[in-house]
Parts: C-alpha cells; sequence; structure tokens
C-alpha cells in the first residue's frame, strides 16, 4: 500500500531545535517556547517552570495561524508572518518557521515584545535551516512491526467500548 | 501528514470528523471523551456558538500509548456542518491524515449529505493532496432514528469511493469506537 509522507523529525534535528530554543528562552526573557506542526502537533518545547497544557495549546496555536493566513488573502495581503496576542500578565507570540513548523513563544508584560520579536526572527532563520536542510540518511524508519502492534493496542484500548 | 517525532519517540495522527450540520459529529467526539479511559484522552476543547453549534473546531487528543517504543497519538477534530463556514473547515482539514465523513441518515436530510460530501472532496482536493492515501470512512449515523435511508441506498448516494462503512448512533454510543478504529488502523497503514 502507498504510503504518506509526513514531517519526519530525528534526533539530530530535535537535539539542534531544543538547545536553539533553550538559548532563545534565556537571551529573549520568554518563559515557555513551543515548535508545533502547522496541523496542531507539538514537536518540542522548552520552559522552567510555565507548563500549559500543550496539546490543546498546540491545536489552537495552528489554527489561529492557518486562520490569520486566510484573513490576510481576504485583505489581499500577502501574508501574515506571525500572530500576537496581548494578555494583562502574558503575552502570546506564533510565527511562521517553515511550510510545516510554527514557534510559539510566550512572555511576561516585564519583557519588551521588541526584543522578544527580534531574537524570534534570528532563531527562525536557524530553524529553517534545521528543517530545510536535506534530509538525513541517518533518519531511521518506522518499525516493520508498528501496523500490526497498533492494531492489538488499539483493540485493547477500545474493547468492552 | 503525520508528525514522525524519532527523537522524542511519539508519532502524532490528524482524524477529521465531517459532515452537515446536527448530523453527530460533535456528540461523536462527546462519547468518545465520556466512555474512553481518561489516563488514554486529553481536554475536549470545543469552539462553539452560544447555542452549542461548532463555529470552528472541537478537538480531542487521544492516546494510544506506546506502540513499538513510539508514543502514539490520534488528534481528533470536528469541522462546522453548517455550510458557511466553509473557510474554517479547510483549515481544520490542513494536514488531515484520515476523515470520517458523518452522514444523517434521515431522509430529510440527503441534500445536506450530498452538499457536504461534495464539499468535503472540493476542499481536500483543493490542498492537492494524495487523496488515495487518506485513510476514509462514511459513518451512517442515527440509525436509532426512523424515516431513514437504507445502509444499501446512502451507500449508493454518497460512496463513490467505496470506502468502507459503518453504522451508529452517536447518542448511544454504537458504532463510534469502531468507526474509529477503522479509520484509526486505515491511516496507519497507509502513512506508516
Amino acid at each position: 500500500m502507498a504510503r504518506r509522507k509526513g514531517l519526519v523529525i530525528n534526533d539530530r534535528q530535535l537535539d539542534r531545535c531544543d538547545d536553539l530554543l533553550q538559548k532563545l528562552k534565556e537571551v529573549s526573557g520568554s518563559s515557555f517556547l513551543a515548535l508545533i506542526s502547522t496541523s496542531g502537533q507539538p514537536i518540542t518545547t522548552a520552559s522552567d517552570e510555565y507548563h500549559p497544557e500543550t496539546l490543546s495549546l498546540a491545536s489552537l496555536a495552528a489554527s489561529s495561524f492557518a486562520a490569520t493566513q486566510q484573513l490576510a488573502k481576504i485583505l489581499d495581503e500577502n501574508e501574515f508572518t506571525l500572530l500576537f496576542h496581548e494578555g494583562k500578565a502574558l503575552n502570546l507570540h506564533v510565527s511562521q518557521v517553515t511550510d510545516q513548523v510554527l514557534l510559539i513563544v510566550t512572555f511576561g508584560r516585564e519583557t519588551q515584545v521588541g526584543k522578544v520579536r527580534l531574537y524570534t526572527q534570528r532563531a527562525i532563520e536557524v530553524l529553517r535551516q534545521i528543517f530545510d536542510g536535506p534530509e538525513d540518511e541517518n533518519t531511521p524508519a518506522m518499525d516493520a512491526g508498528f501496523e500490526a502492534a497498533a492494531g492489538t493496542a488499539m483493540d485493547d484500548l477500545f474493547k468492552d467500548m | 501528514m503525520p508528525l514522525i517525532n524519532f527523537a522524542a519517540r511519539e508519532i502524532n495522527y490528524k482524524i477529521v470528523y465531517y459532515g452537515c450540520g446536527l448530523c453527530g459529529k460533535t456528540t461523536n467526539l462527546q462519547y468518545i471523551h465520556r466512555k474512553i479511559n481518561p489516563d488514554a484522552r486529553g481536554k475536549l476543547v470545543s469552539i462553539a456558538t452560544e447555542e452549542e453549534r461548532t463555529l470552528y473546531f472541537d478537538f480531542l487528543p487521544l492516546t494510544l500509548g506506546t506502540v513499538k517504543g513510539m508514543q502514539t497519538r490520534f488528534h481528533l477534530y470536528t469541522v462546522p456542518g453548517q455550510s458557511y463556514y466553509n473557510a474554517s473547515r479547510k483549515l481544520v482539514l490542513q494536514g488531515v491524515d484520515g476523515v470520517i465523513f458523518v452522514a444523517d441518515s434521515q431522509i430529510t436530510r440527503l441534500d445536506e449529505n450530498v452538499e457536504s460530501y461534495l464539499n468535503l472532496w472540493d476542499n481536500l482536493l483543493s490542498q492537492g493532496d494524495d487523496l488515495s492515501k487518506l485513510g476514509f470512512v462514511i459513518q451512517m449515523n442515527k440509525r436509532d432514528l426512523t424515516e431513514v435511508f437504507s445502509v444499501e441506498d446512502l451507500n449508493e448516494l454518497l460512496n463513490h469511493t467505496d470506502s468502507p462503512v459503518t453504522e451508529s448512533s452517536a447518542v448511544t454510543g454504537q458504532g463510534v469506537f469502531e468507526t474509529l478504529k477503522v479509520v484509526c488502523k486505515q491511516v496507519i497503514a497507509k502513512t506508516g
């Protein structure tokens, strides 16, 4: 059966992303960062104490960003490359890394928006190289028995329902 | 498209419930949320109007557990059913791995079913995705009601791809998990 190819992240990419997010968090003064896919799935996060519910956050941020892109089209703007929400205590900044990846940054009122935007933009340039670079030959393949094992796991989870 | 994170040992699939207004998409998700082991699910997020009609989407993450060393998740979404929310429906379909088309079996809802079904394929084609590689199931819902089409008739009217069909009553839960299981197995087979 033909198989679809999705977004595949290998060890090296994730290590580089984690290092970069950690540095970005420190230099920008942000409290929580997450890389997510444009279809709303989390890739990795960086935070110290603040841990929002990542699955819902990724889903909502990706959907909001996609809606923002459509707003741009309706307004005859080429693209809106970021989404910004200003709160009483916390701000949310979502920006596009590649066609398949978004970066979420949250930061408090004490942190300057300009500083976050500047360092985020620089980080995105490096992140693009990580995701758009040539495919790593060391990226592993799915275990051949995954499909059968997943089927069994599903039968177990849904039994008696 | 699935997100396969070998480094974090995670794999995530996106499943979308599609169909006309009031066909039972949100009811499917609510039943799953209510019945499944709470350890296997996350929060049910709904963006709905004051009348509890879906405005943008509902979202429910399900965790299958660790399969061959990979934490395996299904992200379940619904779309708004009313035709004037098509822009939102297109957004929810982005990156989809499997679609459950929820058909309202009532005879009086035929036009809405057909319109929604054609709209689904329009939207999928406009994404430029290879549709043969999507998981796809037609769930014939509201089988507990009277004045409904026979399964054979509804199949002939809606199932031009000869896809798997399930029968359900999302209100009582009949067929809800069976449908989900069919599409989940399809997406794993097609995407790895």
